[in-house]
Parts: C-alpha cells; structure tokens; sequence
C-alpha cells in the first residue's frame, strides 16, 4: 500500500512538471524597454503640461505611433528601434487632417501641425531574460537631440533624467522636454 | 481360570499399547518441522548491461532529439544492487525568439534497491534507485530575436551562431522502476526519474534550457523528471 502511494506521487510530481507552461513569455516579465519622456511646462519646469491633439510618427515608418493618434497627453513612451543605433521620431502638435479640398477620398489626406523631429541616438546590449522572452535590449549612453534647423520649434528644450543616461527599463522617465 | 486373566492382562496392555504408541505418533507428525520439504532457492548473481530503447525510438521519431545510453547493474546482495548509466544526448530547443541546441554527455552511478519479493527461482524487480548524476555539455544559440511587446519597428534578430561550452551539472535523482525477466537472463524494464540539481555552471547572458541526461529545466525550480525503457542481458557469473 505504502509502495502503491509513493509510485501515485511521482506519477502525479512528474505530470506536474512537464505540463508546466514555460513556452509563453509572460506580460508582467520586463522585455525590451521603451523610451519615456514627460513633458514639461517650460514657463514651470516643475510641472508637466499637457501637450494637445498629438500625433507621433516614426520617421521612416508610414504608420502613426497607436498611442499618439491625436492624443491629449503630458508623457511620451517611444519604441526604439533595436536594430540600429538611432530612430527619429516626428511629433505633430495640434494636428489635423487635411483632406486635401477631397473630403470623400481619404488616400490623398495628410497631417497638418506643428511637426518637430527628435533624433535619439544610443548603444545597445543584448540581455537574456527568458526561455520564453529570448533576449531583450537596453540602451546605453542614450542622447536625444532637437533638429536645430526648424525655424519654428514647439519644443523648446530637452533634459536626460540622469548624467550617461541609460534606458534599461520603464520604471520611471528617461528625458524631460519644455514646452 | 488363571490362564484366561493372563490373557486378558495381556490383551488389555497390548490395546494400551497400541493406542499409547498411534497418540505418540500422531504428536510426533504435528511437532517436528520437515526441514527436506523446502530447497534452497540459488540466486543468480552477475552484471547486467544494457541500452535504453526509448531513447533510441526518440532519436528516429523526434526530429530535435538524438540520444542513447547504456546502463549496468551488479547484483551485491539478495535486494540490493550497484548501478549506473552513462549516456549521449543532443537537443534542440526553438521557439520564435530562440534556437538553441544542447549537447553533451553525462554519468549517472548509485544503486537500486528490489522492494517485490519473487516467488522461488523468478528474477523480477519493482524496484526504487537513488543516483547521482554529472554532465558535461555545451550550447549552440544558433539563432535569437528580440522580444518586444511594442512591434512598431521591426526587431533586431542574429542568425550568428554563439556557442556556450565547457558547461557542467550535477544533480540527484529517484527513480522508481520495473524489470521484468522476459527469457532467461534477459530483461526489459522501464523507470521513472525524479531529478533534483545540485549545481549548475550558468554561461554568461544565457540559461541552460536543456542538460543532457537531466533533461528539460524550468525556470521555477530545479527539478527536472525522465524516463527510459530498457532492454538488458544479465551476464551471469555465479550463483549463491
């Protein structure tokens, strides 16, 4: 009897392990961590500001950033690209649509607003997580830098949180920027 | 007249007699023991080899598995034997964000002890092991893509192959386990395994998802399970 139980319990043990779900990587689990940047009054540095009907592009993708579609916020969490060293992103203040004197035919639509192109430059690292996550990436020595060429900027100044600032997880804000 | 009482007398103690005798024979059977009626039972006593045939299926079936190993056993006493297992195996982990293959050689050595009681000159076994267990492998990422829970941009993946060698393992096991004589002197036997790690060498930026002779790790204990079917020939050596 004794002999019968203990076989049930590696039986029942054994079953236990291997049905464990190991394969699914988990969305509490930190992977590849985005950028986050708040926005500042710049009259007031010391409180955030809402910026209005925000629309964020990547430069060179053709699809609007999900969050940032005409979006009233006071913080930005941006994607970076983790093949390269650098992505730039447009951010459209006040944007509209300009249906182009067409308001039936949406393909020639385009976005108007204040447009100023931020460029974030950085170094990467490959880090393991998981069996099920695979590697993720953080960011050293991240720099964002404003285009010194628009004449008519809607962001006036940017601030890393921290000296050699790095972006290895979402805990809290990497960059400020005024406006 | 005097004639007849002797004959009566000596009727009467021939009766007693008799019945005096079949009382003490009849106490006599119930008594004493017939040590004759049981033989001796000799045991068979010798090395058993064999191979694991589960792994051998495996490695024709399962396209991401080649294994083999070979066990042994030594008879010490009536229940209780040396034994051991040494063994190859090779592994492919993939998923979408890694391909990873594990290979290695591992030696398991310790003991097996019969809990079934066999009847006369029967060899089976229902029996528990207690091993331990030591690896050397290596691992090949051959190739890896960042994990992203935000697929705006396109993710960074390496087709480079990066290798992770000179890695070792140790761990316990309990195994529970069956073998059966099928013919004389040959057996089939099949066991369960409970794997405990001791220690594990962790390479650098990576996990070792797969430890050869171990098996599969998880990522929330060390425990890990096996199995084998084995086919095994008792060279016979002496019988005691």
């Amino acid at each position: 009897m004794r002999k019968r139980s203990l076989v049930l319990i590696a039986i029942i043990t054994i079953c236990y392990f291997s049905c464990e779900r190991d394969d699914i990587c988990p969305g509490s689990t930190p992977t590849t961590p985005r950028l986050i940047i708040d926005l500042l009054d710049a009259a007031n540095q010391d409180n955030k500001k809402n910026v209005f009907d925000l629309v964020v592009i990547g430069v060179g993708n053709n699809f609007i950033l999900s969050d940032y579609n005409f979006a009233d916020t006071d913080n930005l969490v941006l994607p970076l690209k983790t093949d390269v060293n650098t992505t730039q992103y447009k951010l459209i203040k006040e944007a509209s649509i300009n249906d182009n004197g067409t308001p039936d035919d949406s393909s020639d639509d385009f976005i108007e607003g204040n447009q100023d192109i931020i460029t974030i430059n950085y170094s990467r690292e490959e880090v393991y997580v998981s069996r099920a996550c695979g590697y993720k990436t953080i960011f050293k020595n991240v720099t964002l830098n404003l285009d010194a060429s628009d004449t008519d900027p809607w962001i006036i100044s940017r601030q890393p949180v921290t000296d050699n600032q790095s972006v290895e997880d979402e805990a809290a804000a990497h960059f400020t920027m005024s406006h | 007249m005097k004639q007849q009482r002797t004959l009566q007398c000596l009727i009467s103690s021939f009766v007693c007699i008799l019945l005096f005798c079949v009382s003490v024979n009849a106490q006599n059977d119930s008594i004493i023991s017939t040590p004759n009626d049981s033989l001796k039972v000799k045991l068979k006593y010798g090395l058993r080899v064999g191979g694991d045939i589960g792994k051998l299926v495996r490695s024709f079936v399962d396209e991401e598995y080649t294994g083999f190993e070979i066990s042994a056993d030594y008879r010490l006493k009536k229940r209780l034997y040396i034994a051991g297992e040494i063994g190859i195996e090779e592994k492919n982990t993939a998923n979408e964000y890694l391909d990873i293959t594990s290979k290695g050689s591992y030696i398991k050595a310790g003991i097996d002890y019969n809990m079934y009681q066999n009847w006369l000159n029967m060899d089976n076994m229902i029996y528990s092991g207690f091993r331990v267990g030591a690896s050397s492998f290596s691992h090949d990422l051959n190739k890896y893509a960042i994990y992203s829970t935000n697929q705006y941009w396109n993710q960074f993946s390496s087709d480079e192959k990066q290798e992770f060698s000179g890695l070792t393992a140790i761990w316990v096991e309990i195994i529970l386990g069956i073998k059966v004589e099928l013919f004389n002197n040959l057996y089939l036997g099949l066991n369960a395994q409970l794997k405990i790690l001791a220690s594990e060498t962790v390479p650098d930026n990576f996990e070792n998802v797969y430890i050869p002779g171990f098996g599969k790790t998880y990522d929330s204990s060390g425990i890990g399970a096996g199995y084998s079917y084995t086919l095994s020939y008792r060279i016979p050596l002496f019988k005691k």
